[in-house]
């Protein structure tokens, strides 16, 4: 105990731990868990029997592919303002020696009867996009793993890339009027494949919305001023911006946030270089 | 089925809570500012956890959010403080480092990078190897680090060696 530094340990390993180290640790684990589960209890119970049972209808007229682990999580159904609710459809694992795939597909489902179409159509789309992504990603990753095999690469220098593509979904608001999703898609060795659709679902209306829903008439004109003055105020912080930025169109990407307020998004390399990242501009009504 | 990661993710955390709020407190040196470190980093992590390889990666990249998150809270409280009376900051600069001073204390004294080096190489025992994951740095880099920041502390440098 003459070494300063194994004193120095003692007193390091002698910090008294608090009780309430447990209580925060498992406060927030929790607090995750409910946030990745996108579950809002707003309306716990109602109707709840009548999701399960939705939910194990349309398990029974999908097929999955039976080499997947298959995991149907219908346990855990967010009931949102009783008008809508996101429910993941099917989420499987697969795990090759090489390249680990795991998707989770929401699907959207609408209490009104009168917006069975929407809620049909859609949840055809997400399906579809799901799947696409999957399989476009998994043959991409084996053209990968040939060309690295080609020249002259290892299998166990392939094994040691730990391949995964990932397919899931973020409820990204809730509010009465709206409902918005974000299904993303992406591989872990190449970000410029990432790919993120949303789904902004008016729930008065039962459609879904559009910018010109959100802003107006003026939409363009306003999210074009809005996107162009906080990109000079994030220069001024140091970000970097490509000067061709030419303003959005009515495809442009957007979801509605927990203010109600549309985020316009842009990709990675769409309006600046890609270390800056995917750019998020919320245009305030 | 195999656990996932976010499952691995939280087990690890779980387990090792009282290192991370040891290193926290040593950062920090107080209470409240360790729980909300550690709470913080939790909180990124587990938001975060997509952006981790795979299980083995958990640690160094765990240590790595905490470390950052300590710091982060460590500047925005001397910021808040520089205008406070703290005698106790003002006597470091005049005593430099000095054998007779608690060792604990006096590597909190030492650059930030030099200081997590230290504290991951000797408190929490973590091998060269995994320290220079924490940190994105290269191995000879934090070796030289380590010895320059052992120098400054007069400590005997013989046992650093692994």
């Amino acid at each position: 105990m003459n070494n300063p530094m194994e004193k120095a340990k003692k007193k390091y390993d002698e910090t008294e731990i608090p009780d309430e180290l447990a209580e925060r640790i498992q406060m927030e684990i929790k607090r995750q868990d409910s946030k990745r589960r996108k579950a809002v209890f707003w309306n716990l119970g109602f109707r709840r029997g009548l999701a399960a049972a939705a939910a194990a209808v349309v398990l029974f007229t999908i097929g999955l592919n039976t080499s997947t682990v298959f995991a149907e999580t219908v346990g855990n159904l967010p009931v949102i303002g009783a008008v809508a609710r996101v429910l993941t459809f099917c989420s499987y694992e697969t795990e090759d020696e090489d390249l680990k795939i795991s998707v989770e597909i929401p699907s959207i489902e609408m209490i009104s009867e009168d917006f069975s179409d929407l809620e049909k159509s859609v949840n055809e789309e997400i399906l579809r996009l799901c799947e696409q992504y999957a399989q476009e990603a998994r043959t991409r990753a084996e053209e990968y793993r040939k060309a690295f095999l080609d020249t002259g690469g290892t299998e166990e220098e392939w094994a040691a890339h730990n391949i995964e593509i990932r397919v899931w979904y973020e409820v990204k608001s809730q509010t009465e009027n709206y409902l918005s999703l974000a299904i993303i898609g992406a591989e872990n060795w190449n970000n410029a494949n990432n790919q993120i659709r949303y789904y902004n679902f008016d729930l008065k209306k039962g459609t879904l919305a559009t910018l010109a829903d959100v802003l107006g008439e003026n939409y363009k004109q306003i999210a074009d001023d809005a996107i162009r003055s906080q990109m000079e105020e994030r220069k001024a912080d140091g970000a970097v911006y490509f000067d061709d930025f030419e303003g959005i169109n009515e495809d442009t990407p957007f979801y509605i946030n927990e203010s109600g307020n549309p985020v316009i998004v842009f990709e990675a390399y769409e309006i600046a270089p890609g270390s800056e990242g995917q750019q998020e501009f919320e245009i305030k009504s | 089925m195999k656990k996932d990661l976010y499952d691995h993710i939280t087990a690890y955390i779980v387990e090792n809570q009282n290192k991370f709020y040891r290193l926290a407190y040593s950062y920090v040196q107080n209470r409240e500012d360790a729980l909300d470190a550690v709470q913080n980093a939790v909180c990124k992590a587990l938001e975060h956890y997509g952006k981790i390889r795979n299980e083995d990666a958990i640690k160094t990249w765990f240590y790595r959010i905490l470390v950052n998150e300590s710091l982060l809270l460590l500047k925005a409280k001397s910021r808040i403080s520089l205008e406070d009376e703290n005698t106790e900051e003002a006597s470091y600069e005049e005593k430099g480092f000095e054998v007779q001073d608690d060792l604990y204390d006096c590597i909190n004294r030492l650059d930030e990078d030099t200081q997590t080096i230290i504290k991951l190489r000797f408190f929490e025992e973590m091998p060269l190897k995994e320290i220079s994951q924490v940190m994105e740095m290269n191995l000879n880099t934090v070796k030289a680090r380590l010895y320059r920041g052992l120098q400054q502390l007069k400590v005997n440098i013989q046992e650093v060696e692994q």
